[in-house]
C-alpha cells in the first residue's frame, strides 16, 4: 500500500526528473544554436576568403605584366636604371663631393664636445693579416711613426678626450713639454692609451706650430 | 398474470438495455485499443527507423573549412610567390529549357529578341548560334566565363531560363606570359603541353594542392624577356623569336619565351601550331654561338697552349666543301682575334687540331647528343652528326662544320646548358623549371677545367667589349656572348636570306650569374638593323636591352667600375669587326 509519504516522494523524483530533462533539452538547444552559428560563421568565413581571392585574381589580372609594359609605354615611360644611378657604398657617395668653388659660402662650423657622432661612424678597426688581431693591439708603441696613417680607436680616443677634459683646469706647470713622446712611453698602465693617441698628438702640434702650452696640457693628461 | 406479464416484459428491455450498453462500451473500448495500437505502432516504426537511421544512414557531409577552401586545382605560382595559374570559380551562362517546367515556351520573350539582347552583352558571341541553342530541346552552354558586370546584365533580361552556375575553372591572371612554361587546361580539366600537364598529379592531389606550387621562373623577369623579345620580332620582322634566361649555378630556367605565344585562358583556341615552344622543342643549327665551346675544348684539351698563335683565315678545301669567312679579315688570326670576328677558317683549324674524338666527347658531355633536360614533356630531339663508323666517330668535315655550329641542330635551351658550363667554372647542371633550394642543387658533372671557364669569361667579354656582340654591351653589366648567324636549310641546301639568329650570353662575366639566350627565326633587313640579317644587329640589341631590365631584379647590380680582367689577352687583338 501506498503511503502519503510515498506518493509525495515519488511526485518529488518525477518532478525532478522533468527539470532535468527540460534542463537538458534547453542546453542541447543551446549547444545546436551555437553549433549552427559556428556553421552559419565558417560559411561566411568561406564567402569572404572567395571573394578576397576573386579580388586579389582580379587585381593581379589588372597588374599582370603586360598590362604594366602596357601603361608604361603609353603613360609612364620609365626606363631600366643605368649603372650611373647606382651606389654601392658611402665611397662612392663621397666621389659626388666637390671642393669648394671660389666664393662659395664658408661652411658654418659649430664647436662641440660631443664625439659620438664620429664615433658612430667609426670605420672598423683595421686587422693585421697575420695574426688576425687589432692592428692597434699589435704595433709596438714606438713604431707608430709620425707620417702613418695609424688605426684610430675611437672608444679610446673618446675616453682620452674625456680625461683630457678633465684635467685641463687642474693643471699648473708646463715643464715638461719638450719630451711629448718619452713621458707616457714610460708609463706602463697609460701605454695602450698613448699608443693609440699620440700619432694624433704629434699631428696636432705639428699643425699648431708647437705651442709649449698646449702640448703640455696634452702629455700631462697621461699621467 | 398481466402483471406478471408487464413486468416480465420490464425486465427483459431492462436487460437488452444493459445488454445494448455493454455492447457498445466494448465496441468504444476496442476502438480505443485499435487507435492506440495504432499509434503505439507508428510510435514504434518510427523508433524503428529512428534507430536504422541513426545506425545505417550517412551523416550529412559537413565539409570543414579547410575543404571548402581547397582549390580543385592546385595553384602554380612563381619564384616569388606570385600566382601564375589559379583554380577560379567564374560564371557561366546555361540555357536551361526546363526552367519553367516541361509544358510551353521555356522563354518570356522570342528567342530572336534573346539572341539580340544577349549580342549586346557579349559581342563576340554569334548571332545565328545562339538562335540555334535558345530554340533547342536540351540546355547548352551560351557562354563560358561571364564576368560579374555581365551576369547583372543577363539577369536583369528577366529570363529564368538564363541561369549561371559557377563552375571551378583554370585562370592565368598574366594572360599568354609564360603560356608554353605552363600549358593549359581544356574542357575535361585535364592539363596539356606544360607544367600543367607535367604537375597534373601533384595539382589535384587533395594532400598537395592547397599549397601553391613554386616555379622556377620569374614573373617580372619573364614579362621583360617576352616584352624585348616582341619588340625586336616586331623591329626586324622576323618570323618568331625564342628566348631563355638560365640560372648558370643552379641551372634554375628564370624565363623561357617563344613568341608569338597562345592564350592559355582561351582553351578552346589554344591546339594550334603556336603551342609548340621553340626554346625546348625545335631543333637549330644554331651556327657561330658553338664556337666558343669549340675553343674550350681546346683549351682544355692542351691543343691551344698560346692565344698569340696566328692561323691562315685562306679559304680552304676538304671533302669537296669549301670552308671560309663572311668577311675578310685579314691573312691570318689568334684565336681571340677568330672569336671576335668569328671566324669559321681558323676554328675549323683548331678542331681539326683538337680532333673528332675529343670534339665529339665534349659535345656528348653537354648533352647535345640527347633531349633537352627539362621536365616539359616536349622536347626536341637533336640532328646529332652520324659517324663514319660504329663507334659514331665523325669525320674530318663534320668536325669541322661542328666546330662553328653547322651540321648539327640542337634547341637553344642546349645552347644555354653549355653556356653556363663554359662560365661557371666547368660544370654542366640539367635545367630544371622547379624552384630549387641551394641544399637541393645537382651536383652536376664537370665538363671544363676552372681554368678553361675563367680563360672563356675574358674570351667572350671581349667579344661583346670589342667584336661582333659590341651592341650587347649593356653598360655597367659586363655582358659577354657570342652571336650566331645560321642560314635555314631548305630546298636542297642553305638559304641566303633565311637566317637563324641567335646570341648566347651571360653576365655579369666577372662572376657569371645568368645565361641569356636570345634567338630570331628569319629576321628581315630593315632600317633598324642599318640594313642587316646577321645577329649582331638583330639579336645583340634584345640582351643590351633585357639585361639593363632584369639585372637589379635579379641581384646584378651595374658597376662601371668593375669588370673580368682581359688585359692579359686584349694586347693580343687588333681592332676591326666581322661576323
Amino acid at each position: 500500500m501506498i503511503t502519503k509519504a510515498q506518493s509525495f516522494r515519488s511526485i518529488g523524483w518525477m518532478a525532478l526528473l522533468a527539470v532535468c530533462i527540460a534542463l537538458v533539452m534547453v542546453l542541447a538547444f543551446r549547444v545546436n544554436a551555437l553549433r549552427s552559428q559556428v556553421k552559419r560563421t565558417e560559411d561566411k568565413i568561406i564567402a569572404l576568403r572567395l571573394e578576397q581571392s576573386y579580388l586579389q585574381l582580379e587585381f593581379q589580372t589588372r597588374a599582370s605584366q603586360q598590362q604594366l609594359r602596357d601603361w608604361n609605354t603609353l603613360e609612364f615611360g620609365y626606363a631600366a636604371p643605368t649603372a650611373g644611378q647606382y651606389l654601392e657604398n658611402e665611397r662612392q657617395l663621397a666621389q659626388f663631393a666637390r671642393p669648394d668653388a671660389p666664393g662659395a659660402p664658408v661652411p658654418i662650423r659649430v664647436a662641440s664636445l660631443d664625439d659620438t657622432v664620429a664615433a658612430n661612424a667609426a670605420f672598423p678597426a683595421l686587422v693585421s693579416p697575420l695574426t688576425g688581431k687589432p692592428a692597434a693591439a699589435e704595433a709596438p708603441a714606438g713604431e707608430v711613426g709620425e707620417g702613418e696613417a695609424a688605426p684610430r680607436d675611437h672608444g679610446a680616443a673618446k675616453a682620452a678626450l674625456g680625461a683630457r677634459l678633465a684635467r685641463v683646469s687642474a693643471l699648473p706647470g708646463a715643464d715638461d713639454a719638450a719630451e711629448p713622446a718619452a713621458r707616457p712611453a714610460k708609463d706602463k698602465p697609460a701605454r695602450a692609451l698613448a699608443a693609440a693617441a699620440k700619432p694624433k698628438v704629434l699631428a696636432d702640434a705639428k699643425s699648431a706650430g708647437m705651442k709649449p702650452a698646449r702640448m703640455a696640457t696634452e702629455t700631462r693628461s697621461y699621467k | 398474470m398481466n402483471g406478471m406479464t408487464a413486468s416480465a416484459a420490464l425486465a427483459s428491455g431492462r436487460v437488452r438495455l444493459a445488454n445494448v450498453r455493454q455492447i457498445s462500451l466494448v465496441t468504444a473500448k476496442m476502438r480505443v485499443l485499435w487507435v492506440l495500437g495504432g499509434f503505439v505502432f507508428m510510435t514504434f516504426v518510427a523508433i524503428i527507423r529512428i534507430g536504422q537511421l541513426g545506425i545505417s544512414e550517412v551523416a550529412p557531409e559537413r565539409t570543414s573549412m579547410a575543404q571548402a577552401l581547397l582549390p580543385s586545382r592546385g595553384e602554380i605560382a612563381d619564384r616569388n610567390g606570385l600566382a601564375l595559374a589559379r583554380a577560379f570559380a567564374s560564371y557561366s551562362l546555361w540555357y536551361n529549357p526546363k526552367a519553367l517546367g516541361a509544358e510551353g515556351s521555356p522563354l518570356v520573350k522570342t528567342p530572336e529578341e534573346i539572341a539580340r539582347a544577349l549580342l549586346e552583352i557579349f559581342p563576340d558571341a554569334n548571332f545565328a548560334d545562339l538562335v540555334k541553342r535558345l530554340k533547342a530541346k536540351n540546355g547548352s552552354y551560351l557562354h563560358r566565363r561571364v564576368l560579374p558586370e555581365e551576369a547583372n546584365r543577363v539577369f536583369a533580361l528577366g529570363e529564368p531560363a538564363l541561369e549561371f552556375p559557377r563552375e571551378e575553372q583554370r585562370f592565368y591572371p598574366q594572360g599568354s606570359l609564360a603560356a608554353h612554361v605552363l600549358g593549359y587546361v581544356d574542357q575535361e580539366g585535364k592539363g596539356k603541353v606544360g607544367m600543367e600537364s607535367v604537375l597534373e598529379q601533384r595539382l589535384l592531389d587533395p594532400a598537395r594542392r592547397g599549397a601553391p606550387t613554386p616555379l622556377a621562373i620569374d614573373a617580372r623577369v619573364q614579362g621583360a624577356l617576352e616584352d624585348e623579345l616582341m619588340h625586336g620580332m616586331l623591329e626586324t620582322s622576323a618570323k618568331a623569336a625564342a628566348g631563355l634566361i638560365l640560372d648558370v649555378d643552379t641551372g634554375e630556367v628564370i624565363a623561357l619565351a617563344s613568341l608569338p605565344a597562345f592564350n592559355p585562358n582561351r582553351s578552346d583556341l589554344a591546339f594550334n601550331e603556336l603551342v609548340s615552344n621553340r626554346v625546348s622543342t625545335r631543333v637549330f643549327e644554331l651556327g657561330s654561338t658553338f664556337k666558343p665551346i669549340t675553343i674550350a675544348a681546346a683549351i682544355d684539351a692542351g691543343v691551344i697552349t698560346d692565344l698569340a698563335v696566328r692561323y691562315p683565315t685562306a679559304p680552304f678545301k676538304i671533302g669537296g666543301f669549301t670552308i671560309h669567312d663572311s668577311h675578310d679579315f685579314g691573312a691570318f688570326l689568334n684565336v681571340p682575334e677568330a672569336l671576335i670576328h668569328s671566324s669559321n677558317v681558323v676554328t675549323a683549324q683548331v678542331a681539326d687540331k683538337l680532333g673528332a674524338g675529343a670534339l665529339r666527347r665534349t659535345m656528348m658531355q653537354l648533352g647535345m647528343n640527347e633531349r633537352p633536360t627539362i621536365e616539359l614533356p616536349a622536347r626536341g630531339f637533336p640532328l646529332w652528326p652520324r659517324g663514319v663508323n660504329a663507334a659514331g666517330d665523325w669525320s674530318q668535315i663534320t668536325t669541322m662544320t661542328v666546330s662553328y655550329g653547322h651540321g648539327i641542330a640542337v634547341t637553344p635551351l642546349h645552347l644555354a646548358a653549355a653556356y653556363a658550363a663554359l662560365v661557371n667554372g666547368g660544370i654542366w647542371r640539367p635545367a630544371t623549371l622547379y624552384k630549387l633550394d641551394p641544399a637541393h642543387v645537382p651536383a652536376g658533372r664537370r665538363v671544363f677545367k676552372a681554368s678553361t671557364s675563367a680563360r672563356m669569361r675574358q674570351l667572350l667579354r671581349m667579344i661583346v667589349a670589342g667584336g661582333t656582340g659590341r651592341r650587347a654591351n649593356a653598360a655597367g653589366f659586363r655582358v659577354g656572348g657570342k652571336t650566331g648567324s645560321a642560314e635555314k636549310s631548305g630546298g636542297g641546301g642553305y638559304r641566303k636570306t633565311s637566317l637563324i639568329a641567335t646570341f648566347a650570353a651571360a653576365f655579369p662575366m666577372d662572376k657569371p650569374r645568368y645565361v641569356v639566350i636570345a634567338m630570331l627565326d628569319e629576321p628581315q633587313a630593315t632600317q633598324t638593323t642599318s640594313g642587316q640579317r646577321t645577329a649582331a644587329y638583330n639579336v645583340a640589341p634584345i640582351v643590351k636591352r633585357v639585361v639593363p631590365r632584369i639585372g637589379p631584379m635579379l641581384g646584378v647590380v651595374p658597376d662601371s667600375t668593375r669588370d673580368v680582367d682581359i688585359s692579359d689577352i686584349s694586347p693580343l687583338v687588333r681592332s676591326g669587326e666581322g661576323e
